[in-house]
């Protein structure tokens, strides 16, 4: 494990070294993410102008409402950061044949195909998050348990393991097909179910999209229960989602192993 | 009277110069690899219709090839464009998984990409660039360390060793994007044999050098093999290569292997004649010179004949009573020319 450690430091070394030798591409990117974080945030500012709730009932005003966005911008700048960038990478890497590099090194596969890149400029959205989720809380009428501030970072790290093995899944998708935009483009239009309040999911469409992104792919689960833990009272019924999302990551990252594995015994290398 | 040229040096014997006495290292049994390819028919109505039925083909890169490798050896597959070298190479390196037969390389089955297989072996394609693009090389090699656990003492003395004997301690800090192509090919190699591997994969490591890069890699190869007992499985389309490096040479074609034995063995089996360059004081008289052999040239007084191999030790003695010959030469027919006929045959379908 620590060898492992050892050689993500390595990679993540020289990404940075990498970015820093392009300077401006780095800061550019910088600014173009944290713009169109910005854009987000003023347009849920402005939805509140009108609405003092998102659903009635729902407990979703407007601070907890902004401390759901602001894990929602911790969970995806960690995963843009560390897992996105090697991923739409590996179409490249299987059309130049890159990958045969990566198979005959003796390392896990799953672990240099996910973790070789890292995206600094996305974790900027991260701080921005950590500093909305802040400015969020302390405006709270109760302050969150410190049980909840424990159970915080495991569920979102939960959120990120699904959200991971999502992304491995789709990569076992594009060694076994060649080429796979289509499914990073399904991959983007999925998550956006995970961007919001799993509440708006109701009636007769609301209800079985509700069902299909908790039970089958559970996507809603990513940002909807470690918000939850922080942002709303903590009841007895916090037992249930933090097991759900538990269970829910590992079964993931079980399942997306076996996919990739299967996937990389049926790789067939591009000609030279 | 000049000195008869052989090109190569010669052994007696036909067979594959297996190094004797040595543990085999590489035991290949009717390794074979099919591949479904699906055709895509020109034009937009074909490409419609591609949607719903697509025609499908079996592409059999390699029919049942065996192959047996000792510990040091330096063998040379050759073959056309197509002909499964690369296909044989990834199969040997666990890239890909066959469709039959078996394999075993340093006692490990390639595709089961075992850890303590992989830190054994290393593999260098000349098309592919296993270097950071826009980083230096140097960093590379810190990841290489980190990746083979090799001992700090031991990575920076292999390295200080490789980097000296290619001469490439000027550009071991410049990012690799900003170096020519056999400047990366140097540094490729150095990557590839810092875990010091015991077995080296090469695919067409010269491809696109100039001459002088070539030179210092054949010699860079040489001396790892000999210093190191590294044993070298190389695919090239270069003779220069094979001649400069190889005593072993498997010929590929069509996914079977058409032949396995030395250098020499591949002329005394595939050709039955030799060549004799004759310079004479004169224009020899038409019909005079042909009853020794086949004329392949005549351009003034120098004379290229194809003699029975046979025949040889008789025809000699008689041109040089019977002519007045003022230089000769013997050689064996350029081996490209043997491996070219041999392509153009399997190309045809002869067996």
């Amino acid at each position: 494990m620590g060898r492992y450690f050892g050689i993500f430091l390595t990679f993540a070394r020289a990404c940075l070294v990498r970015d820093m030798t392009f300077r401006a591409n780095f800061l550019l990117e910088c600014v173009t993410s944290l713009g169109w974080m910005s854009m987000n945030l003023a347009f849920y500012l402005l939805v509140f102008t009108f609405t003092a709730e998102i659903g009635r009932g729902t407990g979703w005003t407007r601070e907890p409402f902004f401390a759901f966005v602001a894990t929602g911008l911790i969970v995806n700048a960690i995963v843009q950061a560390f897992f996105m960038p090697s991923a739409e990478e590996l179409t490249e890497l299987i059309r130049t044949g890159g990958l045969d590099a990566v198979l005959v090194q003796p390392l896990d596969a799953q672990f240099l195909l996910s973790l070789h890149r890292v995206d600094y400029s996305s974790l900027a959205n991260g701080l921005v998050g950590v500093g909305l989720l802040g400015w969020a809380v302390s405006r709270f009428a109760a302050p969150p348990p410190l049980v909840a501030w424990v159970l915080y970072p495991v569920l979102v790290a939960c959120g990120v393991a699904i959200l991971y093995a999502l992304i491995i899944m789709l990569a076992a998708a594009t060694i076994l097909l060649g080429r796979n935009q289509s499914l990073y483009d399904f991959w983007f239009y999925l998550t956006t179910f995970s961007r919001y309040p799993a509440e708006i999911y109701a009636g007769p469409w609301g209800g079985p999209i509700r069902a299909l992104c908790t039970f089958v792919i559970p996507i809603l689960l990513v940002v909807n229960v470690p918000a939850r833990i922080i942002a709303q009272p903590f009841t007895a019924a916090a037992g249930p989602l933090v097991a759900a999302s538990l269970g829910a990551a590992a079964a993931m990252l079980v399942i997306s192993r076996i996919v990739f594995q299967a996937a990389l015994a049926k790789y067939r290398s591009a000609s030279s | 009277m000049g000195n008869a040229v052989v090109p190569y040096t010669r052994r007696m014997d036909n067979s594959p110069p297996a190094a004797p006495g040595q543990p085999t290292v590489i035991q290949v049994d009717r390794l074979a690899k099919q591949y479904r390819v699906f055709d895509k028919r020109e034009g937009l109505l074909a490409s419609i219709r591609g949607l719903f039925h697509r025609e499908a083909r079996m592409v059999e890169a390699l029919r049942g090839v065996n192959l047996t490798v000792n510990r040091g050896e330096f063998v040379a597959l050759l073959g056309p464009n197509g002909a499964g070298k690369t296909t044989f190479l990834k199969l040997l390196s666990g890239i890909i998984t066959p469709s039959a037969g078996t394999a075993t390389v340093l006692g490990h089955v390639p595709w089961e990409r075992a850890d303590a297989f992989r830190r054994r072996f290393a593999l260098v394609m000349g098309q592919r660039n296993q270097l950071w693009w826009d980083l230096p090389a140097a960093e590379s090699f810190r990841l290489h360390r980190e990746i083979y656990r090799i001992d700090p003492t031991r990575f920076a003395r292999t390295r200080d060793d490789l980097v000296a004997m290619l001469d490439v301690g000027g550009l071991v800090n410049r990012p690799v994007r900003d170096l020519s192509l056999g400047e990366r090919m140097k540094l490729e190699l150095v990557a590839a044999l810092l875990h010091e591997p015991e077995v080296l994969f090469l695919d067409e490591p010269t491809i696109g050098l100039d001459v002088v890069a070539q030179h210092t890699i054949h010699r860079f190869l040489r001396h790892v093999r000999e210093e190191r007992h590294v044993t070298v499985v190389l695919t090239t389309h270069y003779m220069k290569d094979v001649v400069a490096l190889c005593e072993r040479l498997v010929v590929i074609t069509r996914g079977s292997i058409l032949y396995d034995g030395s250098l020499e063995g591949i002329v005394d089996r595939f050709t039955s004649h030799k060549i004799v360059t004759l310079d004479l004081d004169e224009t020899p008289a038409p019909g005079r010179i042909e009853r020794f052999g086949f004329p392949c040239e005549i351009r003034g007084p120098r004379v290229t004949l194809r003699v029975d191999r046979e025949r040889i030790a008789d025809v000699l003695p008689e041109i040089l009573r019977g002519e007045p010959v003022r230089d000769v030469s013997v050689e064996d027919v350029p081996l490209e020319e043997i491996v070219a006929e041999l392509f153009r045959g399997a190309a045809a379908g002869a067996p």
